[in-house]
């Protein structure tokens, strides 16, 4: 008969690193991109395994120097100077011009674009103006990928963010701090917490900071968190009864965070990828850049074991004011980007726009050289950069900055610029990611269709 | 005056389209509608007639033209009001109005202004219609079922179990609404939260129990594994050189003593001999002399690493002669029991004080009845961590949750306990429950929803109080209040809301409720540019926050006049902060209070002169004003102005300009624009009063080479010089920053936004507080015996259950 396992998880020894069978040979476990029965699925039932497709969601805040940040010609891409740092990418990149979240305008509501514009950036949905009592937004594109196919990998989805949420004090103009720090919303009134420091997140994806743990171990810990579960649900459900219905929505976030992790613990069968435990990280870096990376290299580490498929990343919170002193900018982004036409401050609003996309492209060129069957972790994925702010001086939610990078296992074309008509909902770029991933939706947000040129 | 066609740009007006956050729908009615619909339509008989002619023509001469039915500014219009019940129906903007009228904010400066006595009239009016037609019903409101932020999680904790260990640390930020962290509908779970809370679970519920690594258990013979199998009596048997063994996971390294009951079949000249070995390796032999009918105990003591072993038993020296006579030619061993006991060393871990309380009840001082130790134990455990008594399904459950231990060590159960109830609903949400209005069955199939005030009941309102004043779970003395049901006697709540307050817990209060209403807070991720700032460093970044917090706790430690926050004449300093003040003689790192006189209180006292306040209200190369100053119309007077409209071009930061003007002149170039002035002429003056204080909150006299202008007008036409004439101002107007500080102190303690009903519970806590010399102590007393804080609003849906 076992003992009373000890679980003093996070004081055993990290600090031996496990022989590792290191990433490039772990093809994921993981199956068919693509829905049962479809042409994609089928075609591939020939080859020996189908590499899964990936969607991946970058978010920066304050809108983009357009100037600097939309290529001149359509067609072929030519690398505009804010994207100059991903030369080495090129082919996989797709730039769009003229995609719109219409439902991040006003509308009626008056200021807070910038709650809007996280709330609205993957829901396509006009968010409730209110600084607390029921907020509503819509749920998220990478959720609702999530709920259909997150059941293949371990972790449904990923939210990771740079920035904490606000500590104190108004967000945005009357609007919840909870819009302009949330792109990810598993629930109309759901925003989805994100993960800011890197070695939190590691111990999530492998074990708890107890990779080492036996087999034995952890498949008992495993069980008894089952159980603890299950009387947890019950007690929900008892309590249900007892409260009104606005309560009722509290418990059922509550429950819905339960069976997302009965499930994951289902999934996770004993069968846990190895990790080097020296790549875990101590904690947050000071230097933005660094942190950024290393949150990146946490995504990759995900993506390429296949423990998820699905992800967020805000490189900062909508409306952030934090200054780069690392790129010798001390003054807020924020204030910045309200440049009212001032060289000094455009410019230095570039240089930010391009110090976020050359950490893009470490992440972008670390996937690219990441082998995958024939192809590379970049083809078999859709990242998606961007901003729900085009110029962050006029607060327009049209003509948004938005990139592309990655070949949807084979759907995506890349190197290219595409002009679309102007206000083309980017609500139909999310349709299309969504048939890239099997999941067929006929609607999304406020989508009128899908995007076409892609391929 | 405002130019007219330039209406697009002029947005600030009222607060009201922030407080209520509602819009207006345009009318084509001229303004002059206004007037006559009026007249037409008294729908409030008593007040129609004032409305009418007293009130409608001052709102159609000084408001109507920008507030009325195209484009109006701010969002704002009063095109659709037309009697006094409007105005009761229209209360947020209402509300606004006559508060921006009575601070001569509305109308701007530059636009026609109505008489004094116009002015008294519109308000008194205004105040009235809202105050006498709502304060009879009373609404308490309802407070979305909210869970515990970090801050609560971790003092909870902390006082549970006395565990010095802050796991909530690790969670996801809370989200912030209302200016504050702990807001019932803002507050919401994620299954990132979810997977936290279990983790978390698992950590304290190990650091609050300790389970003995000791270990007492017997294994029969038929529980040995090996080729062999036991007899019908339950030995096993050795009938040639072989192994069998017991496998354990030790808890713990030490000495255990390994006994076994054996007797042996004897031949040959030796008695039959087993040898003790770990995973394989030999120990220690045992000679085994015993026969069948009287079985012996061989002990055995033996250093066992911590881990999973195999214990093995091998028989060594097998004896098998065929040719000698039955009963001397066969050497056989039998294993009838094996027992562990261990380690022998006293357990050198100090039991946690947690265990101790938790477990108060062990099997062996009740007859050795696990069950009803358990059910004990759990009880009491639910009590606490339910903050209040259990039902018994809840027990039962936790009665499940310890049966996962079976075979395990009654500590272990508690432990599995512990970790369901720490899971638990009931213990990370703040429930108060609506369970004691049975659903009743109405006409089939009907569902008729009501509203209803509901008491709350004692358990309840004990929460209340304290995650109110301590951010944490309600100690021994509050339960046994609430057990007694004394708490619903208003004397007992406010001795108990008086006796947290001295408690060095309502230190939370400095930490939860000043960390966010002063910004506090924010000071972790301000960034001055160390060029401009070379002072700047983490001493003082965590310097100035201290003198705020510990100034702040004076004022509830000593029950001072709130209005100390405007123009309290003392402070809190150290070496560094002094040094920044550029103060001498105050030593070390530790704080002093220092009492404000001379040139120092010209330059400090009250919140709004601290180094913090003044740093979380600037940008990292400059000051601003205008935070400044809408910080003092947000936190002091309780009227913050909406924020700038895009497209508006923002402060340039232009060289050639910087050099060669002053922040002040900067910003007055700035304001000609018509569409800033509005807004911009109630914040800026207030700012440019604390001009004399740097972007870190450092007392200057110029602004690199140029003098500063310290000089303003408020609103309302008021003159003021720099940061003294300026407080005397706050102090004039002192009655709006108690109204203000009481609102935000009841969004804090009820964890909801306040609504226009609660005016009325507002109005009741600050004619309270005044009548009380503005004690901080007053004002938590009138928070609590306030309808808003004991009363909780509810649906009650009668029929069938949807």
């Amino acid at each position: 008969m076992p003992s009373p396992m000890s679980r003093r998880v996070f004081l055993r020894g990290l600090g031996t690193a496990m022989a590792l069978p290191l990433l490039d040979s772990m093809v994921p476990r993981a199956l068919a991109a693509g829905a049962p029965g479809s042409a994609a699925a089928k075609a591939a039932a020939g080859a020996a395994k189908v590499l899964p497709n990936r969607m991946i969601f970058v978010f920066v805040p304050n809108g983009m120097h357009m100037p600097s940040w939309t290529p001149v010609a359509e067609g072929a891409l030519q690398l505009p100077p804010t994207m100059q740092a991903l030369s080495g990418v090129r082919d996989s990149l797709t730039v769009m011009t003229n995609l719109a979240q219409h439902n991040a305008f006003a509308l009626n509501d008056g200021a807070g674009d910038h709650a809007r514009s996280g709330a609205v950036w993957l829901t396509g949905v006009h968010p409730k103006k209110t600084a607390g009592a029921d907020i509503r937004a819509g749920i998220s594109v990478d959720q609702l990928a999530a709920q259909h196919i997150g059941n293949r990998t371990r972790f449904a989805s990923l939210e990771l963010g740079i920035e904490r949420g606000a500590q104190a004090g108004n967000c945005d103009s009357g609007y919840s701090c909870a819009y302009s720090s949330s792109i990810s919303w598993q629930a109309e009134s759901t925003p989805v917490a994100k993960e800011i420091n890197p070695r939190l997140v590691f111990d999530r994806l492998f074990g708890n900071g107890n990779i080492n743990e036996a087999e034995e171990s952890r498949y008992r810990r495993n069980a008894e968190r089952k159980s603890i579960l299950d009387f947890v649900q019950e007690d929900a459900r008892d309590l249900k009864n007892k409260l009104g219905a606005h309560d009722n929505r509290k418990l059922d976030e509550y429950l819905a965070g339960v069976r997302e992790i009965e499930q994951r613990i289902d999934r996770a069968d004993g069968d846990n990828p190895q990790v080097d435990a020296s790549k875990r990280p101590t904690g947050i870096p000071s230097d933005p850049g660094e942190h950024i990376r290393l949150m990146g290299d946490m995504m990759l580490l995900a993506l390429q074991t296949d423990t998820t498929r699905i992800c967020t990343l805000m490189l900062a919170n909508d409306g952030s004011n934090r200054s780069y002193q690392n790129i010798g900018i001390s003054e807020g982004h924020h204030e910045l980007s309200h440049h009212g036409g001032d060289k000094d401050k455009q410019a230095k609003i570039e240089r930010i726009n391009r110090f976020h996309i050359e950490q893009l492209a470490y992440i972008l060129n670390r996937m690219q050289n990441t082998k995958e069957g024939n192809g590379t972790l970049l083809d078999n994925s859709m990242v998606v950069y961007g901003a729900g702010i085009s110029d962050g001086d006029r607060h327009n939610h049209d003509e948004l900055p938005i990139l592309l990078a990655g070949k949807g296992a084979g759907t995506i074309k890349g190197g290219q610029h595409i002009r679309y008509a102007p206000n083309t909902p980017m609500s139909n770029l999310f349709l299309s990611m969504l048939d890239r991933m099997g999941v067929r939706e006929d609607t999304f947000g406020d989508s009128n269709g899908r995007l076409d040129r892609l391929f | 005056m405002v130019a007219v066609n330039s209406s697009r740009f002029v947005f600030c007006s009222l607060p009201v389209a922030l407080a209520a956050g509602f819009f207006v729908l345009r009318s084509q009615a001229a303004p002059t509608r206004f007037v006559a619909l009026a007249a037409a339509k008294p729908s409030a008989k008593s007040s129609a007639h004032s409305f009418a002619t007293e009130v409608a023509p001052v709102i159609n001469t000084y408001c109507l033209p920008c507030h009325g039915e195209s484009q109006p500014r701010g969002d704002v219009s009063f095109i659709k009001t037309h009697s006094a019940a409007d105005v009761v129906k229209q209360r947020a903007m209402w509300e606004a109005a006559a508060r921006n009228v009575n601070l001569h904010v509305m109308p701007p400066a530059g636009m026609p202004q109505p008489t004094a006595a116009q002015r008294e009239r519109l308000t008194r009016f205004i105040e009235e219609t809202l105050s006498s037609t709502n304060c009879t019903i009373p609404n308490p409101g309802r407070v979305t079922l909210r869970r515990l932020n970090r801050e609560e999680y971790n003092n909870s904790i902390r006082d549970l179990f006395g565990v010095d260990f802050r796991p909530a640390d690790d969670f996801p930020s809370d989200d912030v609404g209302y200016g504050f962290d702990n807001i019932g509908d803002v507050l919401s779970i994620s299954p990132l939260l979810m997977e936290k809370y279990l983790l978390a679970a698992e950590q304290i519920s190990e650091k609050a129990i300790l389970v003995s690594p000791h270990v007492a258990r017997k294994w029969s013979g038929n529980e040995l594994v090996g080729d062999n199998q036991a007899d019908e009596n339950g030995a096993y048997g050795f009938f040639g050189p072989s192994d069998a063994a017991i496998e354990y996971s030790f808890a713990a390294a030490g000495t255990y003593s390994v006994r076994v009951k054996a007797w042996e079949q004897h031949a040959g000249d030796q008695n039959a001999q087993l040898q003790l070995g770990i995973d394989g390796k030999a120990q220690a032999t045992i000679d085994v002399s015993a026969s069948q009918n009287a079985p012996a105990w061989y002990e055995q003591k033996l250093t066992i690493p911590a881990g999973r072993h195999r214990i093995t038993l091998s028989f060594q020296n097998d004896f098998y002669k065929p040719d000698l006579p039955e009963g001397q030619r066969d050497r056989n061993v039998f294993a009838q029991n094996v027992e562990l006991d261990g380690p022998l060393e006293p357990d050198a871990r100090a039991l946690p004080v947690s265990q101790k309380q938790i477990i108060f009840v062990s099997p062996e001082q009740i007859a050795k009845d696990r069950t009803l130790a358990a059910r004990l134990v759990v009880t009491q455990m639910a009590r606490r961590l339910y903050r209040r008594p259990p039902s018994p399904e809840d027990v039962e459950r936790l009665m499940r949750a310890f049966d996962l231990s079976r075979g395990e060590s009654f500590e272990r159960g508690v432990q599995i306990a512990l970790q369901a109830a720490l899971v638990s609903p009931r213990f990370l949400f703040r429930v108060e429950t609506v369970a004691d209005q049975k659903p009743t069955t109405q006409a089939k199939g009907a569902k008729v929803q009501t509203v209803q005030n509901r008491v709350l009941d004692s358990w309840e309102l004990a929460s209340r109080l304290s995650y109110f004043l301590w951010s944490s779970t309600p100690d021994d003395e509050l339960m046994k209040v609430a057990a007694s049901g004394a708490l619903q006697k208003p004397e007992e709540l406010q001795a108990q809301a008086q006796r947290m307050l001295r408690d060095p817990k309502a230190r939370a209060l400095a930490d939860n409720f000043a960390g966010q209403w002063l910004m506090l807070r924010n000071l972790r991720d301000v960034a001055p540019d160390p060029n401009l700032y070379p002072d700047w460093n983490d001493q003082l970044r965590a310097a100035m926050k201290q003198e705020s917090l510990l100034f702040f706790e004076e004022v509830v430690q000593n029950n001072r006049s709130i209005t100390d926050f405007l123009d309290g004449k003392f402070t809190y300093l150290n070496e560094t902060l002094a040094k920044h003040y550029g103060i001498s003689g105050v030593r070390g790192a530790n704080f002093q209070r220092i009492a404000l006189t001379g040139e120092l209180a010209r330059q400090r006292g009250g919140v709004l002169t601290q180094a913090s306040v003044l740093t979380v209200t600037s940008n990292p190369t400059r000051t601003s004003p205008v935070k400044r100053g809408k910080w003092v119309l947000e936190n002091f007077w309780g009227t913050p102005p909406p924020p700038p409209p895009p497209g508006v071009a923002q402060l340039k930061e232009n060289r050639v300009i910087s050099s060669t003007l002053t922040m002040r002149k900067r910003m007055e170039e700035h304001r000609k624009n018509p569409a800033c002035a509005s807004c911009h002429s109630r914040m800026d003056p207030i700012g440019f009063s604390l001009e004399n204080y740097d972007a870190t909150g450092k007392w200057r006299a110029r602004e690199g080479t140029l003098p500063i202008d310290t000089s303003g007008v408020l609103s309302d036409g008021t003159r003021f010089v720099g940061p003294v004439q300026f407080k005397a101002i706050l102090m004039k107007k002192q009655n709006q920053f108690v109204r203000a500080f009481s609102e935000k102190m009841l969004t804090y303690a009820l964890g909801r936004g306040l609504e226009t009903s609660d005016k009325c519970v507002v109005d009741a806590i600050y004619k309270h507080v005044n009548e009380n010399k503005n004690t901080f102590g007053s004002l938590i007393e009138a928070v609590v015996a306030s309808d808003s804080f004991r009363k909780q609003q509810v649906e009650v849906v009668k029929g069938k259950k949807n």
